[in-house]
């Protein structure tokens, strides 16, 4: 009895650390599919500096190249959050997919001048603004999407023929490549393509996320109704640690750029001369109703999009 | 008793096609889920996607392409592969090389291709050569180099060379496993011709798929893979009339080979 | 005795010369790809030197990702290649035991073996998103017809007076199977093991490339889309290296289990 108790005394001990030092329950595991671009640094980053721990949040990021690979994991439940640009997402919702914003994904600078994206074209090209582009091809990354609907209001804003444009899809990767081939006459291009075709000697025509809307919030992260529903409190805990991740990604440009080097392909040498997206933690629903309207107006959908649906 | 057994026939052929078309129908008829919408909407929405100029904007191009690839692969492949199957020299030095490019899945070279070739037919049709030449290539050099020994004599001893010897020897000695080259080159081609329109295309079957699911048009993404369905259908019955019609002499040399001749 | 040492020396010269060749036909290669951008033939920003991929190839291999990638191709491919051959065999050889099964199976078979594999990418997308369900239905779907041919080519080529001997002993359906028809099915079955092997890898990459799943043509278009010429041509060559080990050793496994049977094996024309 005496010599017993010790050990009594130390197992019941071993089997309370657990309980004392994992706080109150263990966290909750959520999946997010992301796109492994720069636009997603700020959730890499609140995941390293454990912003998503402090609210009990157990994140595992997953890549995926876009598109529907990231929005139906989320639909059919196999994951839990996504990220993705904010057209494919109101046409989504279009369709029928009950699609909710829970947090802003990545926004355009705004400033004409610098900004992640813009319509390039090769140096030597005799266009000079949007407005040359009536009647030429233009290679966006996806059709029937936020590419051509941002081009087009480039031309209309700089007061062109935004009608005959032919658009011609092309990765990013590819569209360097086929301007100085001359295989299109333009193209809408992101970081990091932008800094590596203007290093080529590409020359910029327009920026055309900046001509679209004022901050146009270019994606967003977002869940699917039923899971908003079912879990209300992650949702909440979710876009709390978004919007803690999104402001100090916004603030800490060099950590910023040390981290995308991780989970990218991207080099250190080019990371520093990208220009980064802004990251502002509201979601801009003035810049995503112009994109809605413009979807209808292009032919991207065949009814406008339920905003109050998709932000609630 | 013709009558019953051509029907007999029918109905062996129709049964399970029938059955099978009979049960998604009516497994599918009160769907609500977004992905597997009920085979009646499907059918309906094939004939509004189908029967539409998009027949023309769409696939023809695409078996316009094909035919292209396809063909240029098998002229390429007979031209390298009959002097390859004839020289062991050449064999010998040219297989290991030959082994390792075939080994590289050609959807991989869509990338590079794009480099080269840029992004217009010229790429899809690239694209499509580039994976169909290789059972071609490797089916014609082992046809010709297992040419009868028997009759390469016999060639031999009536001073048969040249391209006679060629025409009326080598190739129809080598012609059933360059057939079989042909027809999975066929199949390889059907692939290709929809990957390469995955990737940087404008028009094309593969291409209004991927649209049609990157635009969440489920109705419409399942006709489009239901005629590409019906396409490597319709291509592999009128290779299988052209074979049968070109190596008629050797189906029916088999024939009576098994039957114990 | 002199006779037959020198037919074993010239056997033993050519299978000499015979390396030799194929030895020249590499390097003459590895040649080409060196001096053509070199020399301007080509651009250097489209096909780097041979020099240049070895060395982005010589750095992958270093990395963790690269091998994580290959783990996970090998891993769709095994998977979907077993599950090919086991359906394929098993339903094969019961479709091909029995006249009637034949009968009714065969358009049904036809029909749907030349839907392209490809036209369930869009599906796969859809259902399975990135995982490696995606990847299996593409394996699966191409790997399974081609062991299912070859094994329904072999139970048609089943000697049938062996069949009818059999029956007159009334054997049984599973002796049937046991005795007359899985020993002349092995080798076909054999062929059909050798091309789904192959059909595999290439779908299982072709999944990863146009769907995005983990592997290694994931790594191609990830190093794609980072503008790392070098890198892509890299990755082509490991496709390649493992394309040809896999052959190989598919080969290397008929010639064991077949060691007397090389030339009755090549794939029927039908």
């Amino acid at each position: 009895m005496g010599r017993k108790t010790p050990l009594k005394f130390a197992i019941l001990a071993l089997a309370a650390v657990p309980l004392l030092a994992g706080g109150a329950v263990a966290a909750d595991k959520v999946t997010v599919g992301v796109i492994p671009i720069v636009d997603v640094a700020p959730i890499y980053l609140g995941v390293a500096k454990g912003f998503f721990a402090k609210q009990n949040l157990e994140v595992t990021l997953q890549t995926a190249q876009g598109g529907a690979e990231l929005v139906t994991p989320v639909m059919t439940g196999q994951r839990e959050f996504g990220f993705s640009n904010i057209s494919s997402l109101l046409i989504a919702q279009t369709r029928g997919l009950d699609i909710v914003a829970i947090a802003a994904g990545a926004s355009s600078t705004g400033e004409t001048g610098r900004d992640f994206g813009a319509i390039i074209a090769p140096r030597e090209s005799p266009l000079k603004s949007a407005k040359d582009l009536d009647g030429k091809t233009v290679a966006v990354n996806n059709l029937k999407n936020i590419g051509d609907t941002s081009v087009k209001a480039a031309v209309r804003k700089a007061g062109g023929d935004d009608s005959k444009i032919k658009f011609v899809e092309l990765a990013f990767p590819d569209m360097p490549a086929a301007l100085s081939n001359k295989l299109v006459d333009a193209a809408w291009i992101v970081e990091p393509f932008l800094t590596v075709a203007k290093e080529q000697g590409a020359k910029v025509l327009a920026w055309n996320l900046v001509d679209t809307a004022p901050n146009l919030m270019i994606a967003v992260y977002f869940t699917s109704g039923k899971y908003a529903k079912e879990n209300a409190d992650t949702v909440k805990r979710f876009t709390t640690a978004m919007n803690e991740s999104l402001a100090y990604a916004d603030t800490h440009a060099d950590e910023v750029r040390a981290i995308v080097p991780t989970y990218t392909r991207i080099s250190k040498e080019m990371i520093g001369k990208l220009t980064l997206p802004r990251w502002p933690t509201d979601m801009n629903r003035k810049s995503t109703e112009i994109l809605a309207d413009l979807s209808v107006k292009d032919g991207l959908v065949t009814k406008k999009p339920d905003l109050a649906a998709f932000f609630r | 008793m013709k009558g019953g057994q051509t029907l007999r026939q029918a109905g062996l052929a129709l049964g399970l096609p029938a059955a099978l078309l009979a049960t998604w129908w009516i497994a599918s008829s009160g769907s609500a889920n977004f992905y597997f919408p009920p085979l009646q909407t499907i059918a309906q929405t094939f004939v509004e996607v189908w029967v539409s100029p998009r027949l023309l904007d769409d696939v023809v191009p695409s078996l316009a392409r094909l035919a292209a690839g396809y063909f240029g692969a098998v002229v390429l492949g007979l031209l390298i592969g009959i002097p390859i199957g004839l020289s062991r020299a050449l064999r010998n030095t040219l297989e290991p090389v030959l082994e390792f490019l075939r080994a590289i899945p050609p959807p991989a070279l869509v990338p590079i291709l794009i480099l080269f070739a840029g992004i217009g037919d010229t790429m899809k049709t690239l694209v499509i050569v580039s994976g169909c030449i290789w059972p071609v290539l490797l089916n014609t050099v082992e046809g010709v180099r297992g040419r009868d020994e028997v009759l390469e004599d016999v060639t031999r001893c009536y001073r048969i060379r040249g391209f006679a010897r060629l025409w009326h020897f080598v190739i129809p000695s080598a012609s059933p496993q360059m057939f079989t080259g042909l027809r999975q080159a066929l199949s390889i081609g059907i692939i290709l011709m929809v990957i390469s329109e995955m990737f940087a295309a404008s028009n094309g079957l593969g291409f209004a798929i991927i649209q049609f699911e990157r635009s969440f048009a489920v109705a419409e993404m399942w006709t489009g893979i239901i005629m590409l369905g019906l396409i490597g259908i319709g291509l592999a019955q009128v290779f299988r009339l052209v074979e049968r019609r070109m190596l008629a002499w050797y189906h029916g040399l088999r024939q009576s080979q098994r039957a114990g001749g | 005795m002199g006779d037959s040492q020198r037919r074993s020396d010239a056997g033993f010269r050519a299978k000499n010369l015979a390396w030799m060749q194929a030895s020249i036909g590499l390097i003459g290669f590895a040649a080409v790809l060196e001096l053509a951008p070199q020399l301007g033939l080509v651009s250097p920003r489209y096909l780097p030197p041979f020099s240049v991929i070895a060395a982005a190839l010589a750095n992958e291999l270093q990395q963790a990702n690269f091998w994580a990638a290959l783990a996970f191709t090998m891993r769709s491919w095994a998977i979907g290649l077993t599950i090919s051959v086991l359906a394929g065999a098993s339903l094969g050889i019961l479709i091909g035991s029995s006249a009637w099964l034949q009968a009714v199976t065969r358009s049904t078979i036809e029909f749907l073996r030349p839907i392209p594999s490809v036209a369930l990418i869009p599906v796969a997308i859809l259902l399975f998103g990135t995982t490696l369900q995606s990847n299996l239905v593409l394996v699966i779907y191409a790997s399974f017809w081609q062991v299912l041919v070859q094994v329904l080519s072999g139970v048609q080529d089943v000697d049938p007076v062996a069949r009818e001997t059999a029956q007159s002993y009334r054997f049984g359906h599973w002796a049937l199977i046991r005795h007359v028809i899985w020993p002349t099915t092995l080798p076909y079955l054999m062929t059909g093991i050798r091309l789904a092997a192959s059909v595999a890898l290439i779908l299982a990459i072709t999944a990863e490339l146009t769907i995005g799943t983990p592997g290694l043509g994931r790594e191609l278009s990830l190093a794609q889309s980072g503008g790392a010429v070098a890198v892509m041509y890299a990755y082509l060559i490991v496709m390649g290296l493992i394309g040809v080990l896999v052959n190989v050793a598919a080969r290397g496994l008929e010639r064991s289990i077949m060691p007397w049977h090389p030339s009755l094996r090549s794939e029927q024309p039908v």
